[in-house]
């Protein structure tokens, strides 16, 4: 609860292919605590899922991160720990990726907003 | 001069200048563009490409195709060329060639350093590397945890040593801005290039003296207009410019106090080679100057072939590579992103 | 029986019961009321979702064209603004909204000022001008994010909070308060009960009193002979509680 203290505000954290967290890392996002312990993942095609799961499990734990940014060819890779995902902070956006445009289909968020609205995402 | 050149060049050299400007013929023409540009998928580039000297490289590469695996396949054949003719290279040839992939060896060498800094894994560095600036010890950087221990164990080995020594005090190392390192090594590699050249003599000195005083003054008016607004001083930046050019010296005075865009072209425009550059472009219309600025390059380099006997051949034949090489990064870009309408901005016609 | 509480059927219980229908029924109208204008919010966040879904595609397009633009001008930069890194000039700050009662967290994207000048050096040999533009394109979608994941977190929050007062809103209604009215309409109808059975006791009684006294009139008249002028002068002597026997207590 240290670090959620910190009157500078919360972090954003990024999961995605190396394109996107450059750019995200440009605008300023990144972060890197004294213990070298960043906000990012670079997930390339050697990136185990494991790997992407434990930074999920980290990034959703953080005091200090109020908003998780990930990939969504990415967030595919573990559909199933984001759809079981509950909590609203941090809360998760996908985000498309150079080569995966965004599909709104795929979107956890969006799944449940369709439900809601009935079925057609276009009308409303 | 030029007579005598003629009498040992074909001797020496006469191979390989063979070899070099029968590579340039192998050079994508707009005709290839306008192809490249009809196509819908990444799949079609690589058809495309099949028809041309990136088939062989191409050929085996399963669907579904990255963008950065076209360019990585593309950017060996360059690798697989310069080696073929380091390899055949006389002296002093050999050390020109050599001299030419300098800058990609400072951009690893930086680009290990930091990553080593930042505890990151070695291979991972290595697969980054451009592979025209590779050498045998650059896998041993990454043992180095500090920057004066790096330079003072594994650099020193390296033809970049001077470049660090002359530049570099071991304070700067430590707490240096790593882009201000980079220019600075560039820097000093530019003017080493020259003087190279300029003790080349005959014809390379001259073709070569106008290349890379347009790459220095190219460098200047970047370092100036991406500085506008840092906190980079009028001395740094005077720092950074390298000590020939067409704008050496006085150019250098105006641009080190030039504070935004007007100012700069204002310092432009008295070289008459750059006034013709400055007038293609609006007032306060920076973006474009990019590529205004790769297509005067292009320009150069091709001219570069009209000439006999001299090594600047190779050094154009390696920069019109890499700008076709950029050139299909934007095209497979503009396809994978669906971003057709751009395509056009981004390509620079090499013939 | 399982539709009504159980409960002695009094009239202090009945009063009871009643303030807790009241109490129901208004309380039922202020969730519903609430329930609405979570539902509004909801509604206008759902649209606004969709619609902010959108766009950010579009701008994260744009953004990864323009990282494609920097890196066509100044090469492979990534893993130079990777290592880069130091603290975060972007953040958020979570502050909370407040919809009819429920506590919505709100991001707000702050600039720290944190120096971040090695992100302004980037490509400054060349292609520095496509590296902040990249930058800006980035930070553009950043703020659009933090503008998505406000509108996300309220709405899952909002969702949550729909439900619980959905589901206590049908509880109220279709539970406690015909529960509650049950319980009413039972206690009601006991006391009624009970009152009709008074009544008919009270019958009774009178019924019988006056059967004993006629017996005890005919009796007399029977031992005294018939006196016509006597005998009803004899039955009141007789019975002085019929006319005004108003308690009758066992």
């Amino acid at each position: 609860m240290a670090q959620a203290g910190l009157p500078d505000g919360r972090l954003l954290a990024v999961i995605g292919d190396e394109d996107t967290v450059t750019g995200f890392l440009l605008a300023g996002v990144g972060n890197v605590d004294l213990r070298r312990k960043g906000n990012f993942l670079v997930v390339n095609e050697k990136t185990t899922v494991k790997k992407v799961e434990d930074a999920f499990k980290d990034y959703t734990q953080r005091e200090d991160i109020a908003i998780l940014l990930i990939n969504q060819h990415v967030a595919n890779l573990i559909r199933h720990l984001i759809n079981n995902y509950a909590r609203p902070v941090p809360a998760i956006l996908e985000i498309p990726s150079k080569e995966h445009p965004y599909d709104p289909n795929q979107d956890s968020i969006l799944l449940r907003v369709k439900n809601v609205l009935g079925g057609d995402l276009g009308a409303a | 001069m030029y007579g005598f050149e003629a009498l040992w060049f074909n001797i020496k050299d006469g191979y390989l200048d063979g070899v070099v400007r029968g590579h340039r013929s192998g050079l994508l023409t707009t005709a290839d563009y306008n192809n490249l540009c009809q196509c819908e998928t990444l799949d079609d580039i690589k058809l495309n490409l099949t028809g041309t000297d990136y088939g062989p490289y191409l050929a085996n590469e399963p669907s579904p195709l990255h963008t950065t695996t076209i360019v990585d396949r593309c950017t060996e054949k360059l690798v697989d060329d310069w080696n073929k003719m380091r390899a055949n290279a006389d002296e002093p040839l050999g050390e020109f060639m050599d001299y030419c992939t300098y800058g990609h060896m400072i951009d690893n060498v930086v680009l290990i350093v930091t990553g080593t800094l930042h505890e990151r894994d070695v291979h991972e560095l290595l697969e980054k590397c451009n592979p025209l600036g590779m050498f045998d010890s650059i896998a041993t950087l990454a043992v180095a945890s500090s920057m004066r221990e790096l330079y003072r164990l594994v650099l020193v080995d390296t033809p970049l040593a001077p470049y660090f020594s002359e530049s570099l005090s071991a304070e700067d190392l430590d707490e240096m801005n790593i882009e201000i390192m980079r220019n600075t090594l560039y820097k000093a590699y530019l003017d080493d290039f020259a003087a190279f050249c300029r003790r080349l003599g005959g014809a390379t000195a001259e073709v070569m003296g106008g290349l890379l005083s347009f790459e220095a003054d190219r460098r200047a008016l970047n370092i100036t207009l991406n500085s506008i607004g840092t906190e980079l001083t009028r001395d740094d930046r005077r720092k950074l410019y390298s000590n020939f050019g067409l704008l050496y010296p006085h150019g250098h005075h105006e641009l080190a106090a030039a504070e935004d865009f007007d100012q700069i072209r204002s310092a432009m425009e008295k070289c008459p080679p750059y006034q013709a550059i400055f007038t293609k472009l609006g007032f306060g219309e920076s973006q474009m100057l990019d590529k205004v600025l790769f297509e005067e390059e292009v320009r150069r380099l091709c001219d570069t072939f009209e000439q006999q006997f001299h090594y600047s051949v190779f050094f154009a034949y390696m920069r019109l590579r890499e700008q076709e090489i950029r050139n299909i990064m934007w095209i497979a870009e503009c396809v994978a992103q669906d971003q057709k309408i751009r395509i056009n901005d981004g390509i620079v016609y090499l013939f | 029986m399982s539709n009504r509480y159980v409960c002695v059927p009094t009239v202090t219980v009945l009063a009871m019961m009643k303030a807790r229908l009241t109490g129901a029924v208004k309380g039922h109208a202020l969730l519903k009321k609430k329930a609405d204008a979570l539902t509004l919010r909801f509604r206008q966040i759902l649209k606004k979702i969709v619609q902010t879904k959108q766009e950010m595609g579009k701008t994260m397009r744009a953004g990864a064209f323009a990282l494609t633009e920097a890196k066509y001008a100044a090469g492979e930069f990534a893993t130079t603004v990777l290592d880069s890194v130091e603290s975060a000039s972007v953040r958020v700050n979570a502050q909370q909204d407040n919809v009819a009662g429920v506590k919505i967290p709100r991001f707000e994207r702050v600039m720290t000022g944190a120096s971040d000048t090695k992100m302004h050096l980037t490509g400054l040999g060349k292609g520095g001008q496509q590296v902040q533009y990249c930058r800006k394109a980035y930070m553009t979608a950043v703020e659009l994010l933090v503008e998505l994941a406000s509108l996300q977190t309220a709405f899952l929050t909002l969702d949550e909070a729909i439900k619980t007062t959905n589901r206590r809103v049908n509880a109220l209604d279709n539970v406690v308060i015909p529960k509650l009215e049950n319980t009413i309409a039972y206690i009601k109808g006991e006391l009624d009960e009970l009152e009709r059975e008074e009544f008919f006791r009270l019958k009774k009684v009178q019924a019988n009193k006056r059967k004993v006294a006629d017996e005890l009139v005919k009796r007399r008249l029977r031992e005294n002979g018939p006196t016509p002028n006597g005998a009803k002068g004899a039955l009141h002597d007789m019975m002085p509680g019929v006319d005004q026997d108003a308690d009758i207590v066992f």
